[in-house]
């Protein structure tokens, strides 16, 4: 390869040439926009019935003896003012055999009744999540304003100067369902870009090393400025995809009860989406290391498997590391582009937390750009067969 | 013009191609013979800058080739192969814009390539769409992208129906005319014999040949034959020459000393009748057969 270092600027430059045909011949791909749109679809239905089962209100029948009787009304009474959803109905029983009969035949959801120093809810197996809660809440309230009388004082005068109230508590724990289920997202996406979009990489650098047409545009432009072409036309499809779900799923959310939460989130996704980036540069150089490797389609299995074990490492340990896992898994590329941005979610991230990982990723991307860009080079113009990292490491040019 | 000086590569222990020197002159057809794995492929990669140079240098119009230079190429891989799920026009274009050419300008001349070969009606088509000819119709016109100011062709003929060939030649002699040179390697000696007005033969890496096809049939011990009305058998005895093959009253005679050939002339005429005299120069294939063997 020449080393003359020279720019014609009468042209556009080669890696934006090849940029433009990767993202074009890909956007009017018919597969390519079915897949996003029915993904489109696939999120908007999801949040769509998350919001149908957070509004669909709940009965629930409570068995309650004689003894429970009172209590129950007021569990029945209260419940409105705990959970808007929920409407529970009173049935009397006679005693636990008629309790139990009553859980058995479906008739009741639970049995209310005292034990020694409190109360028990008995239900069949199933948790009775929200019928739980109500009367957790409810009963609380009850024997908290009998003690109190029964002290000589009220619940207020217990409960004055105690900042933490019962709402506060629960909003939290919402808080934290909802950053799970948008950190399981955000794992989720980039697992899927980052395998979808690779594979579409390598099988387009096979295509154009099983085609040999590669040999004509290498005796045109340096192969540095079709691998950077191929990477940043790709990177920009998966991120522009990326967009668009995230739109619709942020638009989407704010549709539902969980709209409170948006503005919240707009911080971790805008990280995410710079993780992301970083992330899906890194792999796309590897994934055009993978296909230049191979010498026809069918060898991509084999010289993938690194990379599909690494996107299954990253995909797995996004979902289930926590703890000082987590911390350390935050800081480590290529895993950090899924680990940080889970954390940010979760709160309690210094802010120079994930700049610091976000800038070894950069680092760790801008080594596979360099180690991939020698690799590719040398094994593209190889045609015998399956070539090897070795090989290709130490070919001639 | 377009200058080849001491070019070798090699692989490992294996010297493909060892110190070849040869020149390819404006507007003429240089052809580039050998066997398999002479060599020649391995030449013209390193021509195009797609295989690194261990040593020699390649001059284009006197000075060391840039890839500048080489973008004004026209190339055509031993090895074809385009994008098979993309429409033609829009592939060559981007071809054309990756050697250089602006976009417009690109367009208009693909477009007129392929109305030259009759696929001006099927721009839109994906390449897997079309006919096998057609489809090397279009790699023809991938190779002789943009406009260039030298052509290096890699076995261009070979897999071409009778027709693709036709227009192939036609092709190459427009831009020969136009003074570009072309310089391609083939295995039909008889389509070089026709084609070419230089000839590079190489062997195992080496040149072994190498001038224009009337200078390699000239090169070489001159051969004569004499056809006599009486026998020939005295021929044997004249000095400086030696005797290949005597039938009857023909002789087939190599010249070993300058001149014998005068002094067998007039020796033939002062014993009698002379039907034929005449300088044989060995067909190419022979030449080839020699040098390569």
């Amino acid at each position: 390869m020449s080393t003359q270092r020279e720019t014609d600027r009468d042209t556009e430059p080669a890696w934006l040439l090849v940029t433009r045909r990767e993202v074009v011949s890909r956007i009017t791909d018919r597969s390519f926009l079915f897949g996003t749109a029915f993904m489109v679809l696939l999120i908007a239905g999801f949040i769509g019935f998350t919001a149908w089962q957070e509004d669909r209100s709940e009965d629930a029948t409570l068995a309650a003896t004689p003894e429970a009787v009172a209590m129950a009304t007021a569990i029945g009474d209260g419940a409105p003012q705990v959970d808007e959803d929920l409407t529970i109905t009173l049935l009397e029983v006679d005693d636990r055999a008629a309790a139990e009969a009553a859980l058995t035949e479906d008739e009741a959801d639970a049995w209310l009744h005292p034990v020694d120093g409190g109360w028990q809810l008995t239900s069949e197996s199933s948790l009775q999540d929200s019928l739980t809660t109500v009367v957790e809440a409810v009963v609380r309230q009850q024997v908290l304003a009998d003690n109190a009388a029964g002290a000589g004082t009220t619940v207020e005068a217990l409960e004055e100067g105690s900042a933490v109230t019962t709402d506060f508590l629960r909003g939290d724990a919402e808080q934290a369902a909802v950053a799970d289920a948008v950190g399981f997202v955000f794992v989720f996406l980039f697992y899927f870009a980052a395998l979808v979009f690779g594979m579409q990489l390598a099988s387009s650098v096979i295509e154009e090393k099983q085609s040999r047409i590669v040999e004509i545009i290498a005796a045109a432009i340096p192969l540095r400025h079709l691998l950077a072409g191929k990477v940043l036309g790709n990177t920009a499809l998966a991120v522009i995809q990326l967009l668009v779900y995230l739109v619709v799923g942020l638009v989407g959310l704010s549709f539902t009860p969980y709209k409170s939460f948006v503005p919240a989130l707009s911080g971790p996704t805008a990280w995410f989406i710079g993780f992301f980036l970083a992330g899906f540069v890194a792999l796309a150089c590897l994934w055009a290391v993978a296909g230049s490797l191979a010498s026809r389609t069918e060898d991509l299995q084999a010289t993938s498997t690194p990379l599909t074990m690494l996107m299954l490492v990253m995909f797995f340990g996004g979902l289930s590391l926590d703890g000082r896992g987590q911390v350390i898994a935050s800081f480590v590329p290529p895993v950090s582009a899924v680990v940080m941005p889970k954390r940010i979610l979760a709160g309690g991230v210094e802010w120079w937390e994930p700049l610091v990982a976000l800038g070894l990723l950069a680092v760790f991307a801008a080594i596979t750009v360099w180690v991939g860009e020698r690799l590719y080079r040398r094994a593209l113009l190889q045609t015998g067969g399956r070539v090897s990292l070795r090989q290709a490491w130490s070919a001639a040019e | 013009m377009l200058e080849i000086r001491e070019l070798t590569r090699r692989f490992g222990e294996n010297t493909a191609v060892d110190h070849v020197s040869f020149e390819v002159p404006a507007g003429q057809m240089t052809g580039f013979v050998g066997g398999n794995g002479a060599g020649k492929t391995t030449t013209m990669r390193m021509v195009m800058g797609v295989l690194g140079i261990d040593e020699g240098e390649v001059l284009w119009q006197g000075r060391p080739i840039t890839r500048l230079d080489r973008r004004r190429f026209g190339y055509m891989p031993e090895e074809r192969g385009l994008y098979p799920k993309q429409p033609i026009l829009d592939q060559l274009v981007y071809i054309a814009q990756l050697k250089g050419m602006e976009r417009v300008a690109a367009r208009t001349e693909v477009t007129e390539l392929l109305e030259r070969f009759g696929l001006g009606e099927r721009t839109g088509d994906h390449l897997e769409k079309l006919s096998l000819g057609n489809q090397q119709r279009v790699q023809i016109i991938a190779s002789v992208l943009p406009r260039p100011v030298a052509l290096v062709l890699d076995e261009p003929f070979s897999g071409l129906d009778p027709a693709a060939v036709d227009s192939m030649v036609d092709l190459l002699r427009d831009y020969t005319r136009d003074g570009i040179p072309v310089l391609f390697s083939s295995h039909q000696l008889d389509l070089v014999e026709r084609l070419c007005d230089r000839l590079v033969v190489l062997a195992h890496g080496r040149r072994v040949a190498a001038g224009t096809v009337a200078e390699l049939r000239d090169a070489g011990v001159p051969r004569f034959r004499l056809v006599l009305g009486g026998d020939a058998g005295w021929v044997r005895d004249q000095g400086g020459l030696e005797v290949l093959d005597l039938d009857g009253g023909s002789a087939l005679v190599e010249v070993r000393q300058d001149g014998a050939e005068q002094h067998l002339v007039a020796e033939a005429t002062r014993r009698g009748d002379v039907h034929e005299f005449v300088r044989v120069r060995p067909a190419l294939s022979e030449i080839y057969r020699e040098a390569t063997a």
